[in-house]
């Protein structure tokens, strides 16, 4: 007797298991700096600006990637190569199979913040899911005051999303720091902390709102600066990473006080969980 | 009570505890064995949330899930404690309402609950009178010496006794309110936790906690879990499993890059009484803790937390 039954993937319904994941095709493959590349692949899912999918490559290992586009046709995967599984992402080629499975957790509320001005803070390759609000925004503009976007990248040689960016200066307010240029490129860019420049700017709290992403102690800085010009907590929206593993709010690795990253985040408006017992 | 557990072995396979090296929860194959007033050092949550469990298993592209067995016996686990059978209904919770995991609900389904109700506190470890724990249970034994009382406390458990009549009969007693209590000796006083999280007072567990997990291995409530993958020597074939995870392990939380979210030793300690005594209950009412005192007992350095919460004094 096989101890197995084979099923066909597609055939499943998420519902009967929740850990199975789907297969999707690579159809784009993009190297935007040394460690980071961008992945399009097939994979067909209604889904909000910053909510995840689970990412898996057989043998190797399931990853959390944020979406970084806003389509029902195709997602955008911007992927860093820093742990096992992405080391591996980044051999995939154009027409490679991936399994996912999602998309999972609370993305960003865009429907409740319409007739707002935003504020797009975003440091690293956490500029990534701040891309898909870009996208969405592109698609609603009628719906959305100013929008300014503050990226902040180590190095000219780590800018993400280039093109995009000449893009987006023609329709938004785009500010983009490096932290440092040690090869004295030739840059239309501020070198400073990206915090420095968000210090800088006038920002007044009225009818707006912010959205961070980012390393952990740029998230906490900004949010600070932020704070010290008048904003308040609820106008704050920052976007968690956590290990994660089921991606379904059970296997507690992403818990942040009581709250799931992986269910009631990856987007927490700041007040859910900053309290005083903060990490 | 032999000659019942020998019936039920015929047709069934029959859990309950055991003394071996330590009292465990075990497949029965000797009935003189069954030690069913005995409150066990591990738990049974190993038959329903298994240690390992094959998730998926892919083979060159595709993928397969493990079979699901229809001739599977059914399962009687006799001798849970009210304390072992409320822990069930929280992973109930996670793994049935919270999202149904298919293999956590076959091994539930297949199995019928009899509990033991103690007649009095294991030791000084045991807390569950001040839990609030409920009735959960398929049957409930009410220890009366010659007889044993017995409660039904389902649809499924009343189908068994209909199985098994001859075992059964009606009778006119009643069980008293406090044939249900437990009066145990320690008690967890301090209900409300949520203000004591920067109290300085968590050292007297924190100092002389090793990080060994084994609080969490050995609570019937704990529900975290890792996933990962395995693969054979050719590279053809994985699978993907899910594991017992402990949030007292620094891995636990450590992210691509090396970045690990609960460092010390103390935010790992805390995380693990907050989310037994608060964070569950923000989310579905209850204490994730049953008081069954296992973390306790088995700690090798017995920090009782329940003695430090007590002793700890509010601060303004």
């Amino acid at each position: 007797m096989p101890r197995t039954k084979t099923i066909i993937p597609e055939e499943t319904e998420a519902a009967e298991n929740p850990y199975l994941p789907k297969s999707a095709k690579v159809v784009f493959f993009k190297r935007e700096t040394k460690d980071n590349f961008l992945i399009r692949v097939d994979y067909k899912a209604k889904h909000d600006p910053g909510q995840f999918v689970q990412l898996l490559i057989p043998g190797i290992g399931e990853a959390p990637i944020s979406i970084a586009s806003y389509s029902e046709e195709f997602m955008d995967l911007n992927i860093r190569e820093v742990g096992n599984v992405t080391n591996h992402l980044a051999k995939l080629k154009k027409g490679d199979t991936v399994y996912i499975r999602g998309p999972y957790g609370k993305g960003y509320p865009m429907e409740k913040l319409h007739g707002k001005n935003l504020i797009i803070i975003g440091g690293g390759s956490g500029v990534a899911p701040l891309k898909g609000i870009l996208s969405y925004v592109d698609k609603n503009k009628n719906n959305f005051g100013e929008v300014s976007v503050y990226f902040g990248f180590r190095s000219p040689e780590d800018m993400l999303f280039k093109e995009e960016t000449k893009l987006w200066k023609n329709k938004y307010q785009v500010n983009i720091s490096v932290d440092k240029n040690p090869l004295k490129d030739r840059i239309h860019c501020d070198v400073c902390f990206i915090t420095n420049l968000v210090e800088k700017a006038k920002l007044n709290p009225e009818n707006k709102v912010a959205f961070i992403c980012g390393p952990p102690i740029m998230m906490k800085l900004t949010i600070d600066i932020l704070k010290a010009k008048g904003f308040t907590e609820d106008q704050i929206y920052v976007s968690t990473e956590r290990l994660m593993h089921c991606a379904m709010g059970i296997c507690g690795h992403c818990m942040i006080h009581g709250k799931y990253t992986c269910k009631d985040g990856p987007v927490f408006r700041y007040d859910e969980i900053s309290m005083d017992k903060n990490d | 009570m032999n000659d019942f557990y020998t019936d039920l072995m015929r047709y069934n396979e029959l859990i309950a505890p055991v003394k071996t090296d330590e009292s465990r929860f075990e497949v029965i194959k000797d009935v003189s064995k069954i030690m069913i007033e005995m409150h066990s050092y591990f738990p049974a949550k190993k038959f329903f949330f298994k240690k390992h469990q094959t998730i998926i298993s892919m083979e060159k592209g595709s993928i397969n899930v493990p079979a699901t067995n229809p001739e599977k016996k059914q399962r009687v686990i006799v001798g849970m404690k009210r304390c072992d059978l409320n822990s069930i209904k929280r992973q109930d919770m996670m793994f049935m309402k919270e999202t149904l995991d298919p293999y956590y609900k076959e091994e539930r389904e297949r199995t019928i609950l009899i509990g033991y109700h103690c007649k009095g506190p294991a030791d000084d470890y045991c807390f569950c009178s001040s839990m609030e724990l409920g009735d959960f249970y398929d049957l409930m034994l009410y220890d009366k010496d010659d007889i044993y009382m017995v409660e039904i406390g389902s649809e499924k458990g009343r189908n068994f006794v209909e199985r098994y009549r001859k075992y059964f009969w009606d009778t006119e007693l009643f069980l008293r309110p406090e044939d249900r209590r437990i009066e145990t000796r320690l008690t967890l006083d301090r209900k409300d936790i949520s203000k004591l999280y920067f109290n300085p007072d968590w050292k007297k567990g924190v100092d002389i906690c090793f990080s060994c997990a084994a609080c969490v291995t050995l609570c019937p409530s704990c529900y975290c879990f890792d996933l990962y993958e395995e693969c054979d020597s050719t590279l053809h074939k994985c699978e993907r499993k899910r594991n017992w995870a402990s949030c007292q392990l620094p891995c636990f939380t450590k992210v691509a890059g090396g970045h690990v979210f609960r460092e010390s030793r103390e935010d790992r300690f805390k995380h693990r009484i907050y989310h037994q005594l608060q964070y569950f209950k923000e989310r579905h009412g209850i204490n994730l803790c049953t008081g069954c005192g296992r973390c306790i007992r088995g700690c090798p350095t017995r920090i009782n937390f329940v003695k430090i919460l007590n002793e700890m004094k509010e601060q303004q």
